[in-house]
């Protein structure tokens, strides 16, 4: 009885990884978006958002790597608010 | 005549050596070109194998405070928390933080988290380690005193909650686009919380202990949260947890005792710019339900007793930083509210049912060090399970809390 909903659980899970993977990790919305205007939109969600000039271009690129698994921030996403952040610190 | 055939092969000979030097001057200063912009490019390219300069980074916070109530005046929950993060490649990343606290006058050392994340695709990310548990948004992404604005968790959400923190296991997590329909999700495995059978001590018989290493079973625990982003700005995240798995001890009448914990949660962050104030509203319901079990009774042990083994905790905030004032004290300050209430088993030793407002004002003096200011007005019935009053909620009566956070 006890396993029922473990073996639930877990067939829902391998159906959402299966359909979720095959997902896009971006729209023709998202596209559209600055790195500047994801910087806005995403990095006060959790905290207040730290301006650009706050680290170098290095630091930058392991804090948004960080935030990007932290947030679950696509690829895109991030590669765009990283771009953002090291043009303008 | 020898004399001029002399002179004209001489100057054929010179005029030869010396164009052929020009054009090796030519072809060296190229060649000496090159060698510097190599030499450039690899200091360049070696600059970022560099530790400490480039993929490692060293942050981290620390928070402490003073308590004021009628019958203390104290400073309390002193804490530092380095956090080391390492990008060995563009998709491997290690990040560990680390917690000295000091309690009770001692200092105690904890690793809240130290795993390895691996970048599967642009969506997916697999995660292997010591993690903090995808459950709600309190503990992943609020937990740190220089993120959640108030001077302690709330109720039922500290160390001693009834809500996972941290665990070892493997963990699936990313974000995708379902047309413009943003939504980010997580799946993991994990040892998993153990039941206190009351053997040892039947004033804690049916709590549920996080964080303890090694596990006391075989199962794994399994999890998941889902988040969905209604509105193409993300300022609204609506997100679902479940975490289900056996939490007795193996070879025990308890053995096959399974938990399940589910939660919901909201997250709301909006610029007003009528208001030129950012508004952040945040909340998160928790419960979990523990199979009904038999426990020894404190009195006389030989004695057994069972109560519905069902515990539940929520808090709602809100806070509004007028970040876009012209006025630079303006523009530091914020203000903050918070509800939160934890409910344990009516029947159980660790019964409680207890209610806290929080209130306070916030002074930023950057984006992540505050002075925080609160009063916490707390009502109803606290004992055993009670957590400590230095930081992670649950001080009995009501009190002024003066506390300072500092990201770094
Ligand atoms: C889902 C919540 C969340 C979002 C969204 C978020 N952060 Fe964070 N951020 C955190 C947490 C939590 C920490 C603290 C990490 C810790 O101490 O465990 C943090 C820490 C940081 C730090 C300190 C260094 C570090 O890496 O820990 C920087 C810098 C940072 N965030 C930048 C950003 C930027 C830039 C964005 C926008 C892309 C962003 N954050 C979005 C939750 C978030």
């Amino acid at each position: 009885m006890k396993k029922i909903p473990i073996i639930i659980f877990l067939f829902t899970l391998l159906v959402m990884i299966a359909i979720i993977s095959s997902c896009r990790s971006t729209s023709s919305l998202a596209e559209a978006k600055s790195g500047a205007q994801l910087w806005g939109e995403n990095c006060l969600r959790c905290h207040n958002s730290p301006s650009p000039e706050s680290f170098s271009d290095e630091a930058w690129d392991v804090a948004v790597m960080h935030m990007r698994i932290r947030a679950n921030l696509t690829e895109p996403e991030a590669v765009k608010i990283a771009k953002f952040l090291k043009t303008a610190n | 005549m020898k004399n001029r055939y002399l002179v004209f092969f001489l100057f054929l000979m010179f005029s030869l050596v010396s164009q052929k030097s020009d054009a090796q001057e030519v072809q060296s200063t190229d060649e000496i070109q090159k060698l510097k912009q190599e030499i450039e490019h690899l200091k360049n390219e070696s600059e970022t194998y560099k530790p400490g300069k480039s993929n490692f980074l060293l942050r981290g916070y620390a928070h402490s405070g003073l308590q004021i109530t009628d019958e203390e005046f104290s400073f309390v929950g002193g804490s530092f928390n380095p956090l080391f993060i390492y990008k060995q490649s563009d998709r491997l990343l290690f990040e560990s933080e680390w917690e000295l606290e000091l309690t009770g006058g001692e200092v105690e050392l904890a690793i809240e988290y130290a795993n390895m994340s691996y970048l599967l695709s642009k969506n997916l990310t697999f995660r292997a380690g010591k993690i903090l548990v995808p459950f709600g948004i309190f503990v992943p992404n609020l937990h740190p005193a220089w993120i959640h604005k108030f001077s302690a968790a709330p109720l039922g959400a500290g160390h001693d909650g009834i809500i996972p923190t941290n665990d070892i296991g493997l963990e699936l997590r990313g974000g995708s686009y379902l047309g413009d329909f943003k939504v980010n999700y997580s799946f993991y495995a994990v040892n998993g919380s153990q039941l206190n059978d009351g053997e040892e001590n039947p004033e804690e018989a049916g709590i549920l202990h996080h964080a303890i290493f090694p596990d006391n079973n075989k199962g794994k625990t399994i999890g998941s949260r889902i988040g969905f982003f209604p509105f193409s700005d993300s300022s609204l995240e609506l997100g679902f947890s479940g975490m289900y798995g056996k939490v007795g001890a193996k070879e025990t009448e308890m053995e096959d005792i399974t938990a399940l914990h589910y939660a919901f949660d909201f997250s709301y962050v909006k610029t007003l710019s009528s208001l030129s104030s950012v508004l952040d509203l945040k909340g998160q319901f928790s419960a979990v339900n523990v199979d009904d079990a038999n426990y020894p009774f404190h009195e006389n042990p030989d004695d057994l007793i069972t109560f519905d083994n069902n515990s539940s905790t929520w808090f709602a905030q809100a806070s509004l930083r007028p970040a876009l004032a012209e006025n630079n004290f303006v523009r530091s300050l914020e203000f903050a509210g918070r509800y939160s209430t934890l409910k344990t088993p009516e029947g159980s030793e660790w019964e409680t049912d207890q209610t806290q407002i929080d209130l306070g004002i916030n002074y930023w003096i950057d984006w992540r060090t505050v002075f925080k200011m609160s009063y916490r007005i707390s009502n109803g019935a606290a004992d055993e399970h009670d957590e400590e009053p230095d930081g992670h909620g649950g001080a009995e009566g009501n009190a002024f809390f003066f506390h300072w956070a500092i990201g770094f």
